[in-house]
């Protein structure tokens, strides 16, 4: 368990996460308050390497939940095995007709079955999904559920017991409670607003790009052999080419790749015509080129 | 924490903050305002970062309110340069309560009282009274208002009149000038509320500057937008754009029942032996509607054109397919230049490399003509038009047989209109012609009517 913010940057910095003061804060507070975190911001900005790195920092068991529409409750929270309740009750026939032998009238055989029953619907039956296991786990963990905003707003309802009071209720079994509260991280590229009532129960994180200096040191761990004058050129001029109007921005992993690729070439410096040739890599749209070789003698210096 | 003075005077500084915050535009709730006390334990105030990002990361949910975020801190805890310095001050200052309740001899209640009577007074004031006048007009003009209600027995001024009878009291069982004892602590009274007054109403301005100088730009009718101010419209426009999307996007959402959703249905039914007992439905896919957005690009309504296209696209993915034109009296279809371009560039192109010319002027009739020649694919039974334009025709054939198959064609035709309704028909407008056939021909001044028509545009769908 982190102790403090600065202790919160050190062991996510041992997962190879580098997380800025912000970052750690709220993650600090989410683990502290018992809250859950909801992650927005640009694609690419490590919002879900965020969570498996706080899983990984405090050792704790990651339950992934990749959202997509349609995604309902028997495959987020539970599910009755149908399969084995029928297979059990085929299978116990004979015990079940033993049972029932001595009830001379209909209505007290169902009495006597109806005694019995809760054993159909019991936990041997019940099929753990991402969320229940998260809650039901003996040890703390963490709930990624990734991509919130691709599944229906009826789900985000179901997600609502589950974020304020970390229970599970099954109608057949009862409520039942986590004994360790997980820490649930929800992320989001707003593809549609959440709702009040779930954004309410969350602290908000937004991620954004990183500052230039956070961005290099980025790199240099990501990709430690990418020597030091290359990758401040290379960080420089991606903040440079963030700031045009583009379609879409290059992202972290896009200087990443671009940094790979030029120590890849054995280039040990961007030069300007080294760099407009390998724009292809950090930019997807042909227009966005154009107007990045435009500006060329702006974003690269020399 | 050596230099704050205490727990509750913490406390009134961060109720005072969340009022800033709501004062610009933020909504805060409840649940907000607790955990954000919840996380305060955890953190030490005196590192800035934490501290505002603790503030943030409980407070603030929804993402475009951010930057409005950052400025309310910065001007709220950060006057000078040494932020540490300026948040032990901020919370210094409340001290200044204590001070009130020393100086006066008023006990807390009276004290609390007396202020809570004058926030309730500043509250009631109109926002102009409030900006123009000084703290010191604005206490007298509440002193005025005490006196009035002592005359008539309230309960307030019953108080005061409590008070400087004390005064009297304690002055006249003691030494001869008790006048001006008594003078000398009215004043410092005075002193002490106009403080108060001052800190309550510049906590009041900070928010209310941030939202009035939003409000100023969204009611400024278009055509007098400076370019100083077109640059601050267009973040207003993206912040503003995802509201609306956000908020319609939530609503369309809560439209139900489609075509059966035969995988949860027969999964259900293993419950009953097979039988499908009970049925689901699927959601009915949003329906997104078409958009043929025609926009008049001539000098006159230039502006309007880039702020509706601006909107528009920060729209799209509420529509299922967007088709935009430009014209002047040549029509041009503009669209592919927003597929590769982000949209403020390719507003920026549009002038570049495309004739929008024939002759001399905007002539609708030409353009209309030319719409159903070259682009009528572009019209489905799911198409809504839009065109924005003055109609001021220059005395050129209305082309009206085009125009009424644009209409035929087409779900519903919106006309936005920037001239004022009594120019409709003036000189060389020809608006009155169209707008016979248009389903509703709108007025739109400022940007807030723009945003208002396209919200009104998903309600009627």
């Amino acid at each position: 368990m982190f102790d403090s913010v600065k202790s919160t940057i050190e062991g996510l910095a041992c997962q190879r996460y580098i997380a800025s003061e912000e970052i750690a804060t709220t993650v600090y507070l989410a683990l502290k308050m018992e809250k859950p975190i909801l992650v927005e911001g640009p694609a690419g900005v490590g919002k879900t390497e965020l969570g498996k790195c706080i899983a990984g920092a405090l050792n704790m068991d990651l339950i992934r939940l990749q959202c997509y529409e349609g995604l309902d409750e028997s495959k987020a929270l539970y599910e009755w095995e149908y399969a084995k309740q029928l297979l059990y009750t085929q299978i116990l026939k004979d015990k079940l007709s033993a049972i029932m032998k001595h009830e001379d009238t209909m209505a007290k055989a169902v009495e006597r079955l109806s005694r019995e029953d809760d054993v159909f619907f019991s936990n041997k039956f019940l099929l753990p999904r991402p969320i229940l296991k998260a809650i039901s786990g003996k040890n703390r963990s963490v709930l990624l559920i990734d991509e919130i905003d691709k599944s229906d707003s009826e789900f985000e309802a179901f997600l609502l017991e589950v974020l304020s009071d970390f229970q599970v209720t099954i109608p057949e079994i009862g409520t039942i409670q986590a004994d360790v509260k997980p820490l649930v991280f929800l992320t989001s590229n707003n593809a549609r607003e959440m709702s009040d009532a779930l954004k309410r129960r969350c602290l908000h994180l937004y991620i954004n790009y990183p500052t230039r200096e956070l961005e290099e040191r980025i790199v240099s761990l990501k990709v430690p052999e990418c020597g030091g004058k290359l990758r401040s050129e290379i960080v420089q001029a991606v903040h440079k080419i963030r700031e045009l109007q583009l379609k879409k921005e290059p992202s972290i992993s896009e200087t990443l790749d671009w940094a790979r690729a030029l120590v890849i070439l054995g280039i040990d410096d961007l030069t300007r015509d080294t760099a407009i040739e390998t724009l292809n890599l950090i930019l997807k749209y042909e227009k966005d080129i154009e107007l990045a070789k435009q500006n060329a003698a702006n974003i690269f210096l020399h | 924490m050596e230099t704050v003075t205490g727990g509750s005077a913490i406390q009134d500084k961060l109720y005072e903050f969340m009022d800033v915050l709501r004062y610009a535009g933020v909504s805060i709730s409840t649940d907000e305002v607790l955990s954000m006390f919840n996380a305060m334990p955890h953190i030490s105030l005196m590192e800035k970062t934490v501290f505002r990002q603790a503030l943030k990361t409980t407070l603030v949910k929804d993402y475009t309110d951010i930057p409005v975020f950052e400025r309310c801190f910065d001007e709220f805890f950060c006057g000078g340069e040494d932020a540490q310095v300026d948040i032990a001050n901020a919370f210094r200052d409340m001290a200044s309560r204590d001070t009130l309740r020393e100086r006066t001899g008023l006990n807390r209640e009276e004290t609390d009282a007396l202020e809570e009577a004058f926030a309730r007074f500043i509250d009631s004031l109109p926002e102009e009274l409030l900006f123009e006048r000084s703290p010191e007009e604005l206490l007298n003009l509440f002193l005025d208002e005490l006196e009035q209600a002592e005359s008539s027995g309230g309960g307030m001024g019953q108080m005061l009149f409590n008070v400087r009878s004390q005064y009297r009291q304690a002055a006249g069982s003691g030494a001869p000038g008790s006048d001006e004892e008594y003078n000398r602590r009215l004043s410092e009274l005075m002193n002490a509320i106009t403080a108060r007054a001052g800190k309550r109403l510049s906590s009041e301005k900070i928010g209310s500057r941030i939202s009035t100088r939003e409000d100023y730009l969204l009611h400024k009718p278009i055509y007098k937008i400076t370019p100083e101010e077109i640059r601050e419209m267009r973040e207003l426009i993206k912040r503003f754009g995802q509201k609306l999307k956000n908020r319609i996007s939530l609503r369309k959402r809560r439209v139900k029942h489609g075509h059966i959703d035969i995988k949860r249905t027969l999964r259900t039914s293993l419950q009953y032996g097979g039988v499908p007992f009970k049925i689901f439905r699927k959601d009915r896919k949003m329906d997104r509607p078409q958009l043929v957005v025609m926009c008049d690009v001539s000098g006159s309504v230039n502006q309007y054109s880039r702020f509706m296209l601006l909107l528009t696209y920060t729209l799209q993915s509420l529509f299922s397919k967007v088709r935009t034109f430009a014209f002047i009296s040549n029509i041009v279809e503009i669209t592919p230049l927003f597929m590769e371009m982000d949209p403020e560039r390719a507003l920026g192109s549009i002038f570049e490399d495309t004739n929008f010319t024939y002759g001399w002027g905007s002539n609708y009739g030409r353009t209309f003509d030319q719409f159903i020649k070259d682009y009528s694919d572009s019209l489905t039974s799911k198409t809504t038009v839009l065109i924005l334009g003055d109609g001021r025709n220059n005395h050129q054939n209305p082309g009206m047989e085009s125009f009424i198959r644009i209409k035929d064609r087409s779900r519903n035709l919106f006309w936005l209109n920037p001239d004022r309704k009594h120019l409709w028909n003036w000189n060389d407008s020809i608006a009155y012609l169209y707008q016979e056939h248009c389903d509703e021909m709108k007025e739109v001044n400022n940007f807030l009517d723009l945003s208002e028509f396209i919200d009104k545009l998903f309600l009627d769908l």
